[in-house]
């Protein structure tokens, strides 16, 4: 009889101590979403890199009593790498080695394109602010707009952290979705005649050029704007270890090894802060509705600007390069050089979107070591 | 009225609070920033681009030579360097074109003599890290 009793009053704890015995609908809910997400990450292959560890991420932060956040693991110290904004800078870091500046260098003009783009990133937080969130919060659901996956994260834990995960899901999300969502705008604000256009030859960059460059811009804006330095000075270090030629083996690992590491730390973090509690809110669904106008106001106002700069020149710019403004690096240059083929075959606009490609991602850094300096 | 607006901000600053809450000023105010700050970037990269002792320098119409130009000088062969032989030199241009680069864009074949860093870089690859 004794061993009996102590059979079930041993059953009975290993039930309550169960994830099963704490479980709730919204847990339920929430691991339906992370293999939703997993779904579109491996069968549809929508960033799968990253939406693939963010949905796994999701997946484990439903199941109840882990106590990933009671001390110290493994689980907690990723989650640190994203509360001290450690992996996004380590990010930009493998960005910046694997980004070439040249196209940039070579037509700085293309900065305006870039700064435009920033335009959804305004929209979305005046959108947000008019249905309701404080500006913090407004503030880093805009910064969608700039469809820069690390600075999203970096501005959302700065200001408004309860948010991270449905941030850091609807830029990702949109991300992926950069060639669905562009090319009906693009057409629907260009003319036939200037998708056609074809641009000059870039001019040759030096190597003078290519090292200086990340030098001067790491020492002006980190100056201008200090919230974004560890941003941006780690965006410029990359590109000085890729653009040195002495310091390939440095270059390599950053765009390598030490990206897919961090991204693998970063992604799993972000989707660890999906918890039924913080996700599961109307707050959610407005989040995502907003970033996808933030995208969509980001490529019209580049597509608005390139049209400017189309006239201003006598027709020299093809206007679908305005669209590559958002950073989305480099699927938004993808995008302008597949609907320039479209319009003409053989009109290779790629090497020219890439200017604003990347001007895109200073611009987004830019906008939020902006509204950092204002709103912190 | 710009001091008190400046200390105005200060003082928003030193109670934790945001400068303003006004969407419009918000954005209005961020553009103009983004745009000051990549507006200077691209003036920055236009004066790295003056100041580059690397450029190629640009003949304008008005600098190019008003008289003919002399008959070009007759073409001639770079002589081999003595101690390379022909095959090893049909060899490195085989695998520069392998890489798929034109066997036009050599230039020369020097040997290299008493180089130790070369040597050493060659030798033992893997003691050249730095920590």
């Amino acid at each position: 009889m004794e061993l009996i009793n102590a059979f079930a009053v041993s059953l009975e704890s290993v039930w309550l101590d169960s994830g099963f015995y704490s479980f709730t609908i919204g847990n339920g809910i929430m691991i339906l979403v992370g293999l939703l997400l997993l779904y579109m990450a491996f069968v549809k292959e929508f960033e799968p890199l990253l939406l693939g560890p963010i949905a796994f991420g999701c997946i484990l932060a439903n199941f109840p009593r882990t106590g990933f956040f009671d001390e110290m693991g493994v689980m907690m110290a990723i989650s640190y790498g994203i509360k001290y904004e450690i992996f996004p800078p380590l990010i930009f870091l493998g960005i910046g080695a694997m980004t070439d500046f040249s196209p940039l260098l070579a037509r700085p003009s293309t900065l305006l394109l870039g700064a435009a783009a920033q335009i959804g990133v305004f929209v979305a937080l005046l959108g947000a602010m008019l249905v309701g969130f404080d500006v913090h919060e407004a503030a880093a659901i805009g910064i969608i707009g700039g469809a820069d996956g690390p600075t999203s994260i970096y501005l959302s834990m700065k200001l408004a952290p309860h948010l991270l995960g449905a941030i850091a899901v609807a830029a990702y999300s949109y991300m992926s979705l950069v060639p669905l969502i562009q090319p009906p705008i693009m057409k629907a604000l260009t003319t036939l005649e200037e998708r056609q256009i074809e641009m000059q030859e870039l001019r040759p960059v030096t190597k003078f050029e290519r090292v200086v460059f990340p030098i001067v811009a790491t020492i002006f804006i980190s100056l201008l704007l200090p919230p974004i330095a560890a941003l941006l000075g780690c965006l410029m270090l990359g590109n000085l270890f890729r653009e040195s030629g002495v310091t390939d083996r440095l270059s390599d690992t950053a765009q390598n090894s030490l990206i897919n590491i961090v991204t693998i730390f970063l992604a799993t973090g972000t989707g660890l802060t999906m918890s039924a509690e913080s996700f599961l809110k109307a707050d959610t669904l407005l989040i995502i509705g907003l970033g996808l106008v933030a995208f969509m106001g980001g490529t019209a106002g580049g597509l608005i600007f390139g049209k400017i700069m189309c006239k201003m020149t006598g027709g020299k710019v093809n206007p679908l390069i305005g669209s590559a403004g958002v950073s989305a690096v480099p699927m938004a240059a993808r995008v302008s050089q597949t609907v320039g083929m479209q319009a003409k075959p053989g009109n290779f606009l790629l090497m020219h979107a890439m200017g604003p490609n990347v001007a895109g991602v200073i611009g987004t850094a830019v906008a939020a070591g902006t509204m950092l300096a204002m709103l912190k | 009225m710009i001091n008190k607006i400046v200390n105005l901000l200060e003082v928003m600053k030193k109670m934790d609070q945001p400068v303003t809450t006004n969407p419009f000023v918000i954005m209005l105010i961020n553009m103009t920033v983004v745009f000051i700050v990549l507006v200077s970037l691209s003036y920055l990269i236009k004066l790295i681009h003056i100041i580059d002792p690397t450029k190629p320098k640009e003949t304008t119409a008005d600098e190019a030579p008003k008289v003919a130009a002399p008959p070009p000088a007759p073409i001639v062969e770079e002589p081999i360097e003595e101690g390379i032989p022909a095959e090893v030199i049909a060899v490195i241009a085989a695998a520069v074109g392998a890489y798929g680069y034109s066997v036009g864009q050599i230039h020369a074949i020097h040997p290299i003599h008493n180089n130790s860093a070369w040597e050493h870089s060659v030798t033992y690859p893997n003691q050249r890290l730095t920590h």
